[in-house]
């Protein structure tokens, strides 16, 4: 079995290549593939009656359970025998339906064996994952089939529409059988056929795979895409439309009603959907004139039939169901293949415009007249014993399920209207309507009905009347297949209800057609914009618009909007986390403040906070942002921290240069304002977060249940250390390889900026750094003044108080930054604090004098002290290691000097002065490229303006 | 200015380290600072060769190594990076991805001007400067040690002991990637603005990362993974710590993943991105930040599964559907992916919430189908340009199929993966995520990606049906043939997404031979 699915695949990947030889007459060597499975079939099929089923297993997925599990039994080999059938003489009926085009037609070869393929597999495959599988292939083989036309714009529309419909009832059914393997154990579809599971899962699952059902086999409300898929071309339609893919639907309810009709939501789904589709589709056939879409709307009422058939529930309601299937297939197919025929022989298939064809093509007319025949339930045709079985089916219903009368009643009114439409299309499409005019006026003129392409619809005729005939030896077969060996199929009930129906329904038919043509056209009676074509359109349409809306709402390209979604959302969790996290208590021991005075540096930063983000100076704006760092300070001096203290504020003003260097180069004003309701939006996110991250940190101290590391610092600080200032031991001793770290961090820092700010060769060699702005420039000596560096500067810029408070200050400075490094071991200070005052000794300089000014009070390359202060810091930690001991251990030397006194020397000293050298040389880095380097440009700029950005050396 | 650490302070046990354990991250690494030597050291046209022979061969040597170390379940450096089989499976699979990722990347054919980065990421774009130095065909090689520094953060990412470690991890696989990001050599404008958001964006969740990690660690007392699973099998008293911290390291991880509501840098950023580092950062990328998620919420939270499934829960429902819907109305090929990837980032959130040992076999598998898938994806999109440079307008993608139906061909096929159809590697992992979904009792969820599944399919299609069975525009853009670099790249991924959708039973045997994390 897997050997011959594995043959139509294979088929498929040569039928291009065929048809490119042979053209169309590559169709009877395809047809010979799903022929040889009929023949293997059948051959079987006394097998099968003996063992019930035949099996087939190949592992391909364990680990998924996904497995090439195949199993025959009596329906599928019904099923099978169908599709291969059908699928051959369409084939046949391709060779001439396709005879006079070439484009497209080894696409259509390729997707059509491959469809087959995949149709058969479904059919017989016995894990659902592995159906799953083949629906999917049938889905997308059938959209290629159906845009096989895709120049015209319908033709894709209709394809789209067909695969996301049916994709998405895949995809629930997958669902649904995930569902019931998950719960049962097993994906075998015997098994779970067998072992069906209770309770809310099969429900849910039930209604999961009723979606698939529903959108493969196009039953109310998913059938819209059935008459749209009439794009296809006609022998297309013939064996999707009628045969195959929408009954793999039908199939899977076939399988699944043992297991599922004790469910009230799948029996009563059924019952009423299919109703709907039955009556809906035949009423909707009555008013087409398009006679393909005549019988697609047909199909959608017979699937509704079937469907509806099954929903009663009870076995011969199952029996009637799988009759239903194959007469069906069988006529239906039929009447496609002559639609096509005439299509093909006329170029129409109006039947407003068709006349005289019934003398031209008796044979078409007798396939077309046996075709309907069995649809409208003529006997002896099979279509009749199989409304015969539903007439006898209505009569028994299962308890809790609608009366006999109200399924009687449905099932007469739809044989009423199928009886009207049936009539309709062969009298529409075979009569001679007006034998006056020429038939030139009614159609194009064309060719005669060629013979070979009479056959196939031909011979699915007769099969059809050959089944009704050979009921008797037939019968067995087909209630096995239904599973439901023990009734009767016979074509003579006697006379009873079920005959009697059916003939009152022929006769209803009749008298319908008559009332219709008396009264002209049919009239609509459903609204369109009820009709679930329109419905899907307004989902599309309404899909798309969301799809539009959406992005245009949150993906503005916006940075400031991104950042205000992930920080409401981030609100959002940490009110989740305060409200949901148990016991939300402040840490023990908290009181408002320590002195009142802290209270005001509160109140202050707000109101600086509240000013900066109102500034519309980005100078002012900086300054105040500032003053809340200086509020650190402030709090840090009132808890008794004079080291972070200090730390903190020289951190502040340089961060304050740097920003000041910087923004000099801007627009003095911030000119965007944002409007009102921007800002209202903003605070709506900004305060609620604020005071959330506040409470949040607060409530977590309070939690916290691990002791803080920090108190466990203060004896080793002094033991390893040797030292009592708990901030510069830790940086220069407990943690000095963090510190380590940093520093080379700051570093990569410094020559990043200073890189971009002097980089500006057009080609050639790596970036140079201008040598005026980073050496001292020899200046002219004869003047006396406070600062040399002033001289460049002009007259009217320079300030001869500023000048000398600097001339006063510098040194001053830099003997207090001296200090500061060698006393920060013990007291407030350190490498860190003593590197930033020295580096605020040259800002002075600098912003006193000018740029000249700083290249006079720190005469060497800013990238020298890095590297000296890294090499400093680098050496220390490796000199312990000569000493014998770890990196960076300290080692401390006591001595008595003479003047000094005790002399207490730490090796980490040394490695102070390479923080200190790091920080000096990370300022004077920044002054130089942020500072003398922009006034160097704005002043060459200034004299050459026609330089044109590039600055003249 | 110092981080404290939570190490003892007692005399300082010198740490063990095992260099076997952790050798690919060493031939990564090592690389990579050799690479930032071959930069300084080396005359400028000498760098490009040395570069690719040095990335690729630590690439290749990193993957052989991961594959030496199969067998290793341990937990090395202090505790600081534990290797087990999904933590191998996951740093196999980074490598493998970037090792595709970084061919396209060396290409040098498809572009006239050169390959696909700005030969000087500093230059003012559209400046004489720019245009000299792309006149005379300079190159710009320090992408290869950025790329290398960047993949060895991911490879470490999953591997990371400690959530300190992972945060390292994060920000060395982050920062190069803004670095990246900025250096498209087309749209220099575009490129640069996605940089800058991507980088302050992904700044910010790593802070959150940060804080939700000192959150931990005020509960737990230890960063490391396991310390806090153990902190958690006590009673829970400080449960407001840990709820906090989960939902802030999750954010964080969750921004790096691209899950709605943290994805809205996603199209930004892919689109300005040069297209072969977006097709690099779509796979690997993802790959690593699922690994480090699943570490952390099934190592370290496994305890409080109750409540972090139903956020996730939440996060894969928003995910999925925005993504699908979104990604309808894009006109812009790389922005459609970029939504796609966010919207299979959805569905890969579906086997995390299924929070059981084969939700995370679902969530392997899905990663790798949808990595390769999109490595391939993006080096397709590399070759279809114009004289402007790549073609992403979708408009100017109609009736590809009938002038290259190779290239279409090649690029339907990782549509339809995406998708999940059958018979390409989407399949396979859509399936096992959902499967593991509904076994856990997610069946809400799984209907919801079921729908979102459809959506998505429904625009993959359409852009299928776009190239097929559309006219193409006379004037419109061409198919570069490019050199053997994204040829290879292109098969390699064609392979994975059909040999893994066809016959993916080695892949789930070695998956479910990984078994779970080591605590």
């Amino acid at each position: 079995m897997l050997l011959l699915i594995a043959a139509q695949l294979v088929a498929a990947l040569l039928a291009p290549a065929l048809v490119r030889w042979w053209g169309p007459r590559a169709f009877f060597a395809l047809a010979l593939v799903p022929a040889a499975t009929f023949g293997w079939l059948l051959a079987a099929l006394p097998r099968l009656t003996a063992e019930g089923a035949v099996r087939e297993q190949v592992g391909w997925i364990p680990t998924l359970r996904l497995d090439l599990d195949l199993r025959i039994d009596a329906l599928a080999a019904l099923m099978a025998l169908l599709v291969t059938g059908v699928g051959a003489l369409i084939l046949l009926y391709s060779r001439w339906y396709f005879a006079d085009e070439r484009e497209g037609l080894g696409r259509y070869a390729f997707s059509f064996m491959a469809f087959a393929g995949a149709m058969l597999g479904l059919v017989v495959s016995d894990n659902v994952l592995l159906l799953y599988v083949f629906w999917e292939l049938t889905t997308i083989f059938s959209y290629l089939l159906i845009a096989q036309y895709y120049d015209v714009r319908s033709s894709r529309r209709a394809a789209l529409q067909a695969l996301i419909v049916t994709t998405f009832g895949g995809l629930a059914m997958l669902v649904g059988f995930v569902l019931l393997g998950a719960v049962s154990g097993s994906y075998q579809l015997s098994y779970l056929v067998a072992h069906p599971p209770q309770g809310g899962v099969a429900v849910a699952a039930a209604v999961l795979l009723l979606l698939g059902v529903l959108s493969k086999s196009a039953i109310v409300p998913l059938h819209f895409w059935l008459p749209s898929a009439m794009a296809a071309p006609t022998p297309v339609s013939a064996y999707l439309h009628a045969a195959a893919m929408v009954k793999a639907g039908i199939y899977l309810i076939a399988r699944m009603n043992p297991q599922f009709a004790a469910l009230p939501v799948w029996r009563w789904s059924l019952l009423v959907l299919g109703a709907a589709g039955l009556l809906v589709g035949a009423w909707k056939a009555l008013r087409q004139a398009d006679l393909k879409l005549l019988l697609a709307y047909g199909t959608v009422s017979q699937l509704g039939f079937m469907a509806f058939s099954f929903g009663i529930g009870t076995p011969q309601a199952a029996l009637a169901g799988v009759l239903l299937i194959v007469a069906h297939a069988l006529y239906k197919s039929t009447t496609f293949l002559v639609v096509g025929a005439i299509d093909h022989a006329t170029g129409t298939r109006d039947l407003r415009l068709l006349s005289g064809l019934g003398r031209r093509a008796p044979l078409l007319a007798l396939a077309a007249a046996l075709g309907i025949a069995s649809m409208i339930g003529v006997p002896p045709l099979l279509g009749f014993v199989a409304k015969d079985a539903v007439y006898e089916a209505a009569r028994g219903t299962l308890p809790a399920g609608p009366g006999p009368v109200v399924l009687v009643a449905v099932t007469f009114l739809g044989a009423v209207l199928t009886v009207a439409y049936g009539v309709r299309f062969w009298w529409g499409a075979f009569a001679t309507w007006d034998p006056d005019r020429p038939e030139a006026d009614r159609a194009r003129p064309t060719h005669a009905v060629g013979r070979g392409i009479v056959a196939a619809p031909l011979l699915l005729a007769l099969a059809g009347l050959g089944a009704g005939l050979t009921l008797p030896w037939l019968g067995p077969a087909l209630a096995r297949a239904a599973g439901t060996p023990e009734l009767e199929v016979g074509l003579w009930h006697g006379i009873g209800l079920p005959l009697l129906a059916s003939l009152a329904g022929l006769l209803g038919g009749a008298v319908l057609v008559v009332a219709l043509r008396r009264r002209g056209a049919v009239r609509a009676l459903v609204p369109e914009h009820l009709e679930a074509q329109a419905q899907y359109r307004r989902l599309m349409r309404g899909l798309d618009r969301v799809a539009g809306e959406v992005t245009g709402a949150t993906q503005r390209g916006s940075l400031p909007f991104y950042l205000g979604a992930a920080l409401v959302v981030l609100a959002a969790l940490l009110l989740w986390v305060l409200l949901a996290g148990g016991r939300p208590a402040l840490p023990g021991g908290w009181e408002p403040w320590d002195s009142p005075a802290e209270a005001w540096v509160a109140v202050l930063t707000v109101i600086a906070v509240v000013a900066a983000a109102r500034s519309r100076q980005r100078l002012a704006a900086v300054l105040l942002v500032g003053v809340s760092g200086y509020a650190m300070v402030a709090i840090f001096v009132m808890r008794g921290a004079p080291d972070l203290a200090l730390t903190q504020a020289l951190v502040e003003t340089c961060t304050l240069v740097a920003f000041v260097l910087v923004l000099r180069k801007l627009p003095k004003t911030i000119r965007h304002r944002h409007s009102g309701r921007q800002r209202a939006r903003r605070l709506l996110i900004a305060i609620p977060l604020g005071v959330l991250v506040a409470v949040g940190g607060a409530v977590a101290l309070g939690m916290r249940t691990a002791p803080a590391i920090s108190e466990r610092f203060p004896g080793p600080v002094y033991d390893f250390g040797g030292g009592r200032n708990i901030v510069n031991v830790i940086l220069v001793d407990l943690r000095a390889w963090d510190t380590f770290g940093e520093i080379s961090v700051l570093l990569a820092a410094a020559t990043g900026v200073a890189s971009l700010v002097f980089l500006r060769r057009p080609t050639g060699s790596p970036p140079q750094l201008d040598q005026n702005a980073r050496r001292r420039t020899a200046l002219p000596a004869q003047h006396r003044t406070f600062l040399r560096g002033g001289l460049a500067v002009a007259a009217e810029n320079r300030s001869v108080v500023l000048e000398l408070a600097t001339r006063v200050l510098f040194p001053t400075m830099i003997v207090l930054s001296v200090y500061l490094l060698f006393a920060g071991h013990n007291v407030p200070g350190g490498g860190f604090t003593g590197g930033l005052v020295a580096g605020l000794a040259l800002v002075v300089r600098y912003l006193a004098a000018g740029r000249y000014e700083l290249g006079e009070a720190a005469p060497i390359d800013a990238g020298l002290v890095l590297g000296l202060g890294l090499l400093f810091a680098g050496g220390t930690g490796a000199a312990a290691l000569l000493t014998g001991g770890a990196v960076l251990q300290s080692t401390i030397w006591t001595a008595t000097l003479p003047l000094f006194g005790d002399v207490k020397l730490v090796s980490a000293l040394f490695f102070d002065i390479g923080v200190y050298l790091v920080v000096v040389g990370l300022v004077l880095d920044i002054l130089r490229s942020l500072g003398a380097e922009l006034d160097r440009r704005e002043e060459s700029a200034g004299a050459a303006p026609n330089a044109g950005g590039e600055p003249a050396r | 200015m110092s981080a404290l650490l939570a190490a003892d302070l007692a005399p300082f046990p010198v740490p063990s380290i095992e260099y076997s354990a952790i050798s690919p991250l060493i031939a990564i690494f090592g690389a990579a600072v050799l690479g930032v030597l071959v930069e300084a050291l080396l005359p400028r046209t000498a760098r490009r060769p040395v570069q690719l022979v040095l990335t690729f061969g630590a690439l290749a040597v990193a993957f052989g190594l991961v594959i030496w170390q199969r067998d290793t379940r341990a937990t090395v450096l202090e505790g600081a990076v534990t290797i087990d089989g999904p933590t191998l499976f996951l740093q196999g699979t980074i490598i493998a991805l970037a090792f595709v990722a970084a061919l396209v990347m060396a290409e040098r054919r498809v572009d006239v001007a050169g390959d696909d980065f700005a030969p000087r990421a500093s230059a003012l774009p559209g400046s004489d400067y720019e245009r000299d130095l792309t006149r005379l065909g300079w190159l710009q090689t320090e992408v290869w040690p950025l790329l290398l520094f960047s993949i060895g953060g991911m490879v470490l990412f999953p591997a990371s002991g400690d959530l300190l470690t992972m945060f390292i991890a994060l920000e060395v696989l982050s920062l190069p990637l803004y670095l990246l990001t900025g250096m498209a050599r087309r749209r220099r404008l575009l490129s640069q603005e996605a940089s800058l958001k991507y980088f302050v964006l992904g700044a910010f969740s790593s802070a959150l990362f940060l804080y939700g990690v000192a959150l931990l660690y005020g509960f737990a007392g230890t960063v490391s993974l396991s310390g806090i699973a153990e902190a958690l099998t006590d009673d829970a008293q400080q449960y407001g710590l840990v709820l906090g911290g989960t939902a802030l390291v999750a954010i964080g991880l969750l921004f790096k993943i691209g899950a709605s509501p943290f994805h809205q840098w996603t199209p930004d950023v892919y689109q300005g991105a040069p297209t072969s580092v977006t097709g690099f950062m779509a796979a690997c990328t993802k790959v690593a930040a699922f690994g480090a998620l699943l570490k952390v919420l099934f190592v370290a939270l496994g305890g409080v599964r109750w409540d972090w499934a139903p956020m996730l829960w939440v996060i894969a429902v928003l995910t999925m559907v925005v993504g699908s819907i979104v990604a309808i109305t894009q006109t812009d090929m790389k922005r459609m992916l970029a939504y796609s990837a966010v919207a299979q980032a959805g569905f890969v959130l579906v086997g995390v919430v299924a929070a059981s040992p084969d939700g995370m076999a679902g969530t392997l598998v899905y990663l790798v189908a949808y990595g390769f898938a999109s490595v391939g994806a993006f080096a397709v999109v590399t070759l279809v340009r114009d004289a402007t440079g790549e073609a992403t307008h979708l408009s100017q993608w109609a009736g590809l199929g009938k002038r290259s139906p190779l290239v279409a061909g090649v690029f339907a096929l990782f549509l339809l993966a995406f998708a999940g159809i059958p018979l390409t590697s989407g399949f396979i992992g859509k399936f096992a995520v959902f499967t593991a979904g509904v076994a856990s009792g997610a069946v809400a969820l799984v209907v919801i990606a079921v729908v979102a599944s459809a959506i998505a399919a429904f625009f993959y299609i359409r852009v299928i049906l776009l190239m097929f069975f559309h006219d193409p525009a006379p004037d419109g853009p061409a198919v570069v043939v490019p050199s053997s670099m994204t040829t290879i790249a292109i098969a390699v991924t064609v392979a994975v997404t059909i040999v893994v959708g066809v016959i993916p039973q080695p892949l789930l045997a070695l998956i479910s031979d990984a078994g779970v994390f080591v605590r």
